[in-house]
C-alpha cells in the first residue's frame, strides 16, 4: 500500500497540489455560503419562511401599528357620520322609546352605511321609519331572508333603503342604502319596554354601546349522534356562526375622539308621586313639572355612546306599591300586564338553611380597567358576607380557569383570608371561555341536599356564544341556582337575563364602585331569604293565555311580572305560591286595571322569549320554536330572530352606474375598558381575536358587494423554502463527501511521508 | 483526526437542511391524507370538522382538476400555518360558487405545483365541505404583484381564482403572484 500511494504521489506531485488548492478554493466557497446563508435565513425569516399572510384590511386590533393608524385616521374622517337622539316615554309599568340614528354623508361617494348598535334585551321593536329629505317611509315587518331580499334589490336599484335586523336578543344592525354624497338620512327605530322594578326602585337602562365580544375559536366539542341508534351523529360547529356580525370596528379611545354622540331625552311619568330620581353614570337634568312627572335630559348635552344610560326612580312615599294592574284593548282581545311584589317573609320564624356558594369572577381582557376592579371588590365584599356555616368556593377564569379549593370549604376565617387574597391578586387578561367556568360551578361535589347551592356569576358577559352557555346552563343547572352580577359599563344585558332566567336565579348590575356595597347588599337578601315558590295564576272568568308559561321562583324584592292575553276582561286573577313554608296568595279583581299603553307587544315578546327559552330547554323542537315566534313576530310587528324591518323609498335615487361605497361604522370603546387589554394583547389573547378580526371582514363579498375599503385582494405568500434547504443541504452534503476524501488521502499521504 | 470534524459538521448541517426542506414536503403530503378523511367527514355530517385535534383550521372545499389527475383539500385562511398543510382559501373572498370571487393560494412547490400544468379551459371541479359541486372552467391567467392583484371581491358573478408564488422555478420568493382566473359553468347539489 505504502508503496503503491508514494509512488502514485511521485508520479503526480502536481495533482496532490491542484487538489489542495482546489478544495481550498471550495472551502472558501462553502464558508462565504454558508454566512450568506445563514445571514438570509436571519435577515429574511419573516419574508420568506413564507408563513406571513399580508395583513389585507384595516382592523381594529391591529390600530396599534402607526401605518395602519393612518389608515383608519382617514377613515374616521372620511366616514359616514352618525348622530343618535332617543327619546324615552315612561307611562307607568312600561316605556316607549324612539331611537333616531342620524346618518350623514360628508363624502363625495354614493354610501351604504350599517351600524351595530344594542338595544334592552326586553324591548319589543315594531316600527321602523326611514326619513329623507321631507319624506317619510315606514317600514313592514318581514321574514328575515325576505326583508334582506327586498332591501338588497333595492340598494342594487340605486333606490334608498332602511333596514333592521336582530343579531342577538340584545344587538341590532341598521342597514343604510344609497345615501347620497352630502346627504343626511334618518332612520327611526321604537321600541316597547317594561320598567324594571326592584324593591322600592323602578329604572330603566338604556345600553348605547355593544363591548366587544370574544368570540372562542371553533372547536369540536362533541358529537350528537342521532337518536335512531344509526351512529350518525354531527358535531358541533362553530360557536359564534354570525361572529363577523357582531363585531364591528372599534376605535381605540387612546388615538381617536369618540363618535356617534347621542342626546337622550326622558319623559318620566310614573304614576305615583316621585321621589328621587337620578342617573348613576351620566350627568342629568331635571324637571318636574308636577309631582309624578318628570323630564330628564343630559346636561352636558350631546355624549359619545360608550356606556349603558341608567335612569332610578323611587316613589315619594316610603313604600312602593306592592301590585300594579294594567290592561290594554287590541282589536277584540284584551292584554294584561300585572305587577305583584310578594310580602318577604319574616326573618324571626325562617330560620336561614345553611348554603353552599360557588363565586365565579371574570378576569378576562373585557374587564380591564375598572371593570375588574368592581369586580374584585364586589366578590371582597360578598366574601365577606358568608356565614361560618356556609360553605363556599371560588372560580375564576379567562381563557384559563382556576378553581381555589378542590372541594367547597367551610367559610370559616381562615378559608375566606385565603380567597380575599387569592380574588385582590387576579388581574384582567385573556379571552373569556365562560362555559368550562359554569361547567365547573354548576358541578355539584357535595350532593348535599341539606344545603341550598348557589352560583353567584360575575362577569361582563362578553362573549358571542352566549347560546352555548344557556345550554350548559340548562344541562348542569341540577339543584344550583346560578345569580348573574353585571359589572362595567355596557355589560352584556341579555346574557345576563337568560342565564338567571335559565338558572332559575336573579340578576343584578353593577355599573359604577359606588354601586357595589347597595346592589350586592341587594343580591345578598336574595340570597339570603327564601325565594317565593310554586307559584301560579289562576283566572276566575276570562280564558288566558298567560307569560310566563311556568312562573318562576320570586326572590327578595323582586316583583312577580305576568303578561297575558285574554278573551274578555271579567272576573279576577288569583295568584297563589309559598314564601318559605307558609302558603300566600293575592287576588286581583280586572275591573281595577288601569289604562296601560302597548301591553300587546310586552305580551308578545314574553311570549317570544318563552319559546326561545323552550327551545334552549328542548321542551321544544327547533321547528316548533321559529314556528311559533314567526307567528307571534308577524302578528304583533316585532323584530326578532326570524323577522326583519324593512323600509323601500320607492324613487330611485342614485344613478345608474356610480358606485356605491359601504361604511361599517365604528362605534366607541365602552367606558373604562381597556382597549389594549381586549385587542392589544396578542400573547394572551391568541388565535382567537386575531381570528375574529379576520373574520369581521371575511364575508365583505358575500354579505356586501359593494365594500369600500377592499380595492384589491392581497395575495398570500405562496413559496416554501423547501427547494432551497434541500438544494443547499445536498450541496453541503456532497461538499463534507469531498473534504472527508480528500482528507483520508491526505492523512494517507503524510503517513506515508 | 480533528481534521475529520469540518466535513462531519458540515455534512450535519446539510443533512439537517434537507431534513427541513423535506420535512416540509412530508408535512404537505401528510396533512393532505389527513384533511381528506375530515373533508369526507365534513362532507358526510355537515358539520365543521378539524383534521387533528389541535388544528387551527379546517377543510372547506376539495379542488380538483381532472385532466392532470390533481386534487388538493383546500383550508380556511391562508396563513402561513394553514398554507403548510394545504391551499387556504383567503378568508375576506366568497364561499366558491357564492357571488363573488373565492381566492384559493397555495404554495409553488407543494399543493399548487400542479397548477403550472393547468391550461386555459380546463375544468377545475370544486367540491364544497357542505357537499355542494360547482365546475369552473379556467379562462384566463396572469402575472401580478401580491398586494396589485386586481382582484375585485365585488363582482356579482360566481369566480374563482387560484393563486400561487412566480416564477414557477424561482429559488427565492419574490412579490410576484401567478393567479389562474376561472369562471362558474355549473353546479349541482
Amino acid at each position: 500500500m505504502d508503496t503503491y500511494d508514494t509512488t502514485d504521489s511521485n508520479e503526480h506531485p502536481w495533482l496532490g497540489r491542484l487538489i489542495v488548492v482546489g478544495l481550498f478554493l471550495l472551502a472558501q466557497g462553502i464558508a462565504v455560503m454558508l454566512v450568506a446563508f445563514v445571514a438570509l435565513l436571519v435577515s429574511l425569516e419573516p419574508g420568506w419562511s413564507a408563513t406571513t399572510e399580508q395583513a389585507s384590511l384595516l382592523q381594529p386590533g391591529d390600530a396599534k401599528s402607526g401605518t395602519l393608524l393612518l389608515k383608519e385616521d382617514r377613515a374616521y374622517t372620511e366616514a359616514i357620520r352618525l348622530g343618535i337622539d332617543v327619546d324615552i316615554t315612561v307611562s307607568g309599568p312600561t316605556l316607549r322609546a324612539r331611537v333616531t340614528q342620524i346618518f350623514r354623508n360628508p363624502t363625495k361617494d354614493w354610501a351604504e352605511a350599517t351600524y351595530v348598535y344594542p338595544l334592552p334585551a326586553g324591548g319589543a321593536v315594531d316600527s321602523l321609519k326611514m326619513v329623507v329629505g321631507n319624506r317619510v317611509i315606514v317600514g313592514d315587518i318581514k321574514e328575515r331572508q325576505q326583508a334582506r331580499v327586498i332591501y338588497e334589490e333595492a340598494r342594487g336599484a340605486g333606490q334608498k333603503a332602511a333596514l333592521t335586523e336582530q343579531e342577538r336578543p340584545n344587538i341590532f344592525t341598521n342597514s343604510v342604502a344609497n345615501i347620497g354624497p352630502g346627504e343626511t338620512v334618518l332612520v327611526q327605530i321604537e321600541y316597547q319596554e317594561p320598567v324594571h322594578q326592584s324593591g322600592n326602585e323602578y329604572s330603566l337602562r338604556l345600553p348605547l354601546v355593544v363591548g366587544p365580544r370574544y368570540n372562542p375559536a371553533p372547536i369540536v366539542q362533541s358529537v350528537d349522534f342521532r337518536n335512531d341508534g344509526s351512529g350518525w351523529g354531527a358535531t358541533n360547529s362553530d360557536p359564534v356562526p354570525d361572529r363577523d356580525r357582531i363585531s364591528p370596528p372599534v376605535l381605540d379611545p387612546a388615538r381617536n375622539a369618540p363618535v356617534n354622540p347621542t342626546s337622550i331625552t326622558i319623559r318620566l311619568n310614573a304614576g305615583f308621586a316621585l321621589g328621587e330620581v337620578k342617573s348613576p353614570h351620566h350627568n342629568v337634568k331635571v324637571e318636574s313639572p308636577d309631582n309624578t312627572t318628570r323630564i330628564v335630559t343630559l346636561a352636558d348635552g350631546a355624549v359619545p355612546a360608550d356606556r349603558d344610560f341608567e335612569l332610578t326612580w323611587k316613589p315619594a312615599a316610603a313604600k312602593a306599591p306592592s301590585v300594579g294592574l294594567f290592561r290594554e284593548r287590541v282589536g277584540d282581545t284584551d292584554y294584561l300586564l300585572a305587577f305583584v311584589t310578594p310580602p318577604a317573609a319574616e326573618q324571626a320564624t325562617q330560620k336561614p338553611r345553611p348554603r353552599e356558594v360557588i363565586f365565579v369572577i371574570d378576569n378576562s381582557g373585557s374587564m380591564g380597567g375598572t371593570s375588574i376592579v368592581q369586580a374584585k371588590a364586589s366578590l371582597t365584599y360578598a366574601l365577606s358576607r358568608l356565614q361560618p356555616t356556609d360553605r363556599f368556593n371560588v372560580i375564576r377564569f379567562d381563557d384559563t380557569m382556576d378553581v381555589l379549593f378542590p372541594a367547597s370549604v367551610a367559610a370559616d376565617a381562615e378559608r375566606v383570608g385565603e380567597a380575599t387574597s387569592f380574588v385582590s391578586a387576579l388581574q384582567a387578561r385573556g379571552g373569556t371561555e365562560m362555559v368550562p367556568a359554569m361547567r365547573a360551578a354548576l358541578t355539584d361535589k357535595l350532593g348535599d341536599a341539606g344545603m341550598v347551592r348557589q352560583v353567584v356569576f360575575l362577569t361582563d358577559g362578553a362573549i358571542g356564544n352566549e347560546q352555548q352557555l344557556f345550554e350548559t346552563i340548562t344541562a348542569m343547572r341540577g339543584r344550583s341556582r346560578v345569580f348573574m352580577v353585571g359589572i362595567g359599563s355596557a355589560p352584556n344585558t341579555y346574557l345576563m337575563t337568560r342565564a338567571a332566567e335559565l338558572g332559575r336565579g336573579a340578576f343584578t348590575h353593577i355599573g359604577s364602585v359606588e354601586q357595589i356595597e347597595e346592589r350586592m347588599r341587594g343580591l345578598f337578601a336574595k340570597l339570603e331569604n327564601p325565594a317565593v315558590t310554586g307559584l301560579s295564576a289562576k283566572f276566575s272568568e276570562a280564558k288566558a293565555d298567560v307569560t310566563p308559561t311556568i312562573i318562576p321562583d320570586v326572590y327578595r324584592d323582586e316583583p312577580l311580572v305576568l303578561a297575558a292575553k285574554l278573551d274578555t276582561l271579567a272576573g279576577s286573577v288569583e295568584i297563589k305560591g309559598r314564601v318559605g313554608d307558609r302558603p300566600w296568595s293575592v287576588t286581583l279583581p280586572l275591573q281595577n286595571a288601569a289604562e296601560g299603553k302597548g301591553l300587546s307587544k310586552l305580551w308578545a315578546k314574553r311570549k317570544i322569549d318563552d319559546a326561545e327559552v323552550a327551545r334552549t330547554l328542548r321542551e321544544m323542537t327547533p321547528e316548533d320554536s321559529d314556528k311559533a315566534i314567526l307567528a307571534l313576530a308577524l302578528d304583533h310587528q316585532i323584530v326578532t330572530r326570524l323577522t326583519s324591518l324593512v323600509a323601500v323609498d320607492k324613487t330611485p335615487s342614485r344613478p345608474e352606474g356610480e358606485p356605491l361605497k359601504l361604511s361599517e361604522l365604528p362605534i366607541n370603546l365602552p367606558a373604562g375598558w381597556d382597549f389594549a387589554k381586549v385587542f392589544g394583547e396578542r400573547q394572551q389573547v391568541p388565535a382567537q381575536l386575531r381570528e375574529r378580526h379576520a373574520d369581521a371582514r371575511s364575508q365583505s363579498a358575500t354579505r356586501r358587494p359593494t365594500p369600500a375599503a377592499t380595492d384589491t385582494i392581497r395575495l398570500p405568500k405562496t413559496a416554501t423554502s423547501a427547494e432551497l434547504k434541500m438544494t443547499a443541504g445536498v450541496i453541503l452534503i456532497l461538499l463534507a463527501m469531498i473534504l472527508f476524501v480528500f482528507n483520508r488521502r491526505q492523512s494517507l499521504l503524510t503517513d506515508a511521508a | 483526526m480533528p481534521r475529520f470534524i469540518s466535513p462531519l459538521v458540515l455534512a450535519l448541517i446539510g443533512i439537517i437542511l434537507f431534513g427541513d426542506g423535506a420535512y416540509i414536503h412530508a408535512k404537505a403530503w401528510l396533512a393532505q391524507v389527513l384533511l381528506e378523511r375530515a373533508f369526507d367527514k365534513s362532507v358526510a355530517t355537515g358539520e365543521v370538522v378539524r383534521p387533528w385535534s389541535w388544528a387551527d383550521t379546517w377543510p372547506v372545499a376539495r379542488i380538483e382538476v381532472r385532466r392532470i389527475g390533481a386534487s388538493a383539500i383546500v383550508l380556511e385562511g391562508a396563513s402561513g400555518q394553514a398554507l403548510a398543510f394545504g391551499p387556504g382559501h383567503i378568508r375576506q373572498t366568497a364561499d366558491a360558487g357564492e357571488r363573488g370571487v373565492a381566492v384559493y393560494a397555495a404554495h409553488r412547490d407543494t399543493h399548487f405545483r400542479f397548477l403550472r400544468n393547468v391550461a386555459i379551459g380546463d375544468l377545475i371541479d370544486v367540491t364544497r365541505s357542505d357537499g355542494k359541486h360547482f365546475r369552473f372552467r379556467a379562462d384566463s391567467s396572469a402575472v401580478v404583484r401580491f398586494d396589485a392583484s386586481g382582484i375585485d371581491p365585488a363582482i356579482r358573478a360566481a369566480e374563482l381564482v387560484l393563486a400561487t408564488c412566480w416564477p414557477f422555478d424561482a429559488v427565492v420568493s419574490g412579490p410576484e403572484r401567478y393567479i389562474l382566473h376561472a369562471t362558474l359553468i355549473g353546479t349541482d347539489e
